[in-house]
């Protein structure tokens, strides 16, 4: 789980939205792929879609790749592409406003921040704790990488895990 | 839709046929709620009647008792299943004249054409105990009100009657005329004294008159107010001279502009808070040396959640003011109020050096912060919030900064149309949304 590509992939987010793309692409791995289907789950991004080096071709009524599109075919994940594949993301904006605004990260590569529920649920009421800055304005979440999978902190604190703070997005 | 049975997906409804045989299965539902299966209701609670409350029940109509005089156990259940369209009867002589106590003639007749309209045979269907899931969990028919279960309800305790009026001439001359008409044969002084005595002065409330609040015992609710809370302020008694002064006064040209610009008219305009934040002089180095002039920054706002601000340059003082405070006037704006109190989540502004960040807080945390954003929030009628500048602390900064702050506020529902996700406000639900004010849950997230 490298955090440092996680950093690149955040900070290469708010660089995408500020110039107001309508998709990018991050390098594929397991854990931005997560993080990705978490961001689409609370529909921060549009659409993500496992792709090789170029853009994935477009949905002819949508305007963005798809992951499950009847008229192109995806190139199945292989052990001699993996390499190449990059994971392109549809970006939303709603009112001129880009719909992820600011993603950062909270644990950084060379400080790891762990969280149980019991802080979590701090945390989710707006109150600081560990550390880490609750979560005061509408909407915004903290993604935790737990051990049922990446997940909101809200739903962890459902859920009762804790787990390892990846990035705040609001 | 019945609360009972939920709205079901209806995609589901489809899938499956409409009459299945077995067990049922609780389908996919739009809320997230636990499922309750049908099948295995709670088990009625048995009730232990003694022979004469069965008895009792009996002669009322609905189940025939055991004729054992040891405890019989009856359940609940088996009550409504007995219960025959005959038991519900008419209201009897008695019971119309309790009726007629409370109730005018019309009333009844409404109440009479109601209970005529009702099949008994459905009034047997509906008796029944409740088990579904919104059911009370103890058994009451809410005929009484008991003390220490129940919200009490008070009669209001005022003597007062603020619609009270004086007696006219004509109203004495019928109080004469009655008096004369009732007066008995052998009518001595007395009887006119009493009259004189007793005799009421004003129309209205006969203890607003009689027993009226005094100073040492003022009365509980002022004018316009209830038990439910306080109500629109009543009309002013009498007007203020300034205020009628200042409409009969013929506005100036400036006034009349912003007045056609904004459509406020000048009573609307003069209830507005303005305050001059900022004044200070400022100097242009020409070649013809330095050239003083007189800078004004003021905001402006209606309490009610506008706010404006409004910079003024001129030579003299009071024509700086004028344009500042016009100027803010015209910049009106809405600021985004969490229940007309705070704002909604933690904001941030930056103009210049100036970084500060407005925090929301909760109910009657107060105004903490400095007097410049005090002011700006006492005019758009903010009253519980914190604030932190960083960095700088210049005044015009710090002024444009927490506008920009204010103005930047996201809203719950936009964030939620934005993401693609319904947002529902549970409390417009469970309080039938009687407090009357702006709802939206800011930390309590309810994206569905």
């Amino acid at each position: 789980m490298s955090l440092v590509n996680l950093a690149h992939v955040c900070s290469h987010l708010n660089n995408a939205t500020k110039a107001r793309l309508g998709f990018t692409s991050i390098p594929n791995s397991n854990l931005h792929l997560k993080l990705c289907l978490a961001l689409q789950n609370d529909g921060f991004i549009s659409s993500v879609v496992r792709g090789g080096p170029h853009p994935p071709p477009m949905h002819p009524l949508l305007g963005i790749p798809v992951a499950k599109d009847e008229t192109h075919d995806i190139e199945p994940l292989t052990q001699s592409n993996v390499a190449s594949r990059r994971l392109w993301l549809g970006l939303k904006y709603w009112q001129s406003q880009p719909v992820l605004s600011k993603i950062t990260m909270v644990s950084k590569p060379t400080r790891r921040v762990n969280i149980d529920v019991a802080a979590l649920r701090e945390i989710v009421r707006g109150e600081k704790a560990k550390f880490v800055e609750g979560l005061r304005s509408p909407g915004e979440s903290l993604y935790l990488s737990t051990d049922l999978g990446i997940m909101e902190a809200r739903e962890c604190v459902e859920k009762k895990v804790g787990g390892l703070v990846l990035c705040r997005v609001l | 839709m019945s609360f009972a049975r939920p709205a079901r997906c209806l995609i589901c409804s489809f899938s499956r046929a409409a009459s299945t045989v077995g067990p049922r299965v609780p389908r996919r539902q739009f809320q997230l709620s636990a499922t309750r299966f049908s099948d295995d209701k709670p088990k009625p609670p048995v009730v232990k009647q003694e022979p004469s409350k069965a008895l009792e029940i009996n002669k009322d109509g609905p189940s025939p008792a055991p004729e054992t005089d040891v405890e019989v156990e009856m359940r609940l259940r088996d009550l409504p299943r007995t219960l025959r369209p005959e038991h519900f009867k008419e209201y009897t002589q008695e019971e119309k004249a309790a009726l007629s106590k409370h109730y005018t003639p019309e009333q009844i007749a409404a109440i009479e054409a109601g209970e005529a309209a009702i099949d008994p045979k459905h009034l047997a269907n509906q008796f029944d105990i409740r088990d579904d899931p919104f059911a009370f969990k103890y058994l009451d028919d809410f005929s009484v009100i008991e003390p220490g279960v129940d919200k009490h309800v008070r009669a209001p305790e005022s003597n007062s009657d603020y619609t009270a009026t004086l007696k006219t001439e004509e109203d004495f001359i019928d109080d004469f005329a009655q008096f004369f008409a009732d007066l008995p044969e052998d009518f001595t002084v007395s009887d006119w004294v009493r009259f004189a005595e007793t005799n009421r002065m004003t129309i209205g409330k006969e203890e607003n008159e009689l027993k009226p609040s005094t100073s040492l015992v003022p009365d509980l609710l002022g004018p316009g107010e209830h038990l439910e809370g306080p109500t629109e302020k009543p009309p002013r008694f009498y007007d203020d001279g300034e205020t009628a002064a200042r409409v009969d006064e013929e506005p100036s040209d400036a006034m009349k502009a912003l007045m056609k610009a904004t459509g406020y008219d000048s009573l609307t305009i003069g209830k507005m808070r303005i305050r001059v934040l900022v004044s200070h002089r400022v100097v242009n180095q020409t070649r013809l040396g330095k050239i003083q002039s007189q800078y004004m920054l003021a905001i402006a706002g209606n309490q009610k959640g506008l706010l404006g601000i409004g910079e003024g340059k001129s030579d003299e003082m009071p024509n700086a003011y004028a344009q500042a405070m016009f100027r803010a006037i015209r910049n009106m704006q809405p600021v985004p109020r969490y229940e007309n109190r705070t704002i909604y989540g933690d904001v941030k502004g930056k103009v210049g050096a100036v970084e500060l960040k407005l925090m929301s807080r909760p109910p009657g945390f107060g105004l903490r912060c400095q007097s410049l954003i005090y002011e700006m929030c006492r005019a758009a009628g903010i009253k519980d919030l914190a604030a932190r500048v960083d960095r700088s602390r210049n005044h015009m900064n710090t002024v444009k900064a927490a506008y920009e702050a204010l103005m930047s506020q996201r809203i719950p529902e936009d964030i939620a149309r934005a993401r693609s996700k319904k947002l529902v406000d549970v409390r417009k639900v469970y309080y039938s949304g009687i407090p009357k004010i702006e709802r939206g849950s800011v930390r309590n997230r309810s994206f569905a």
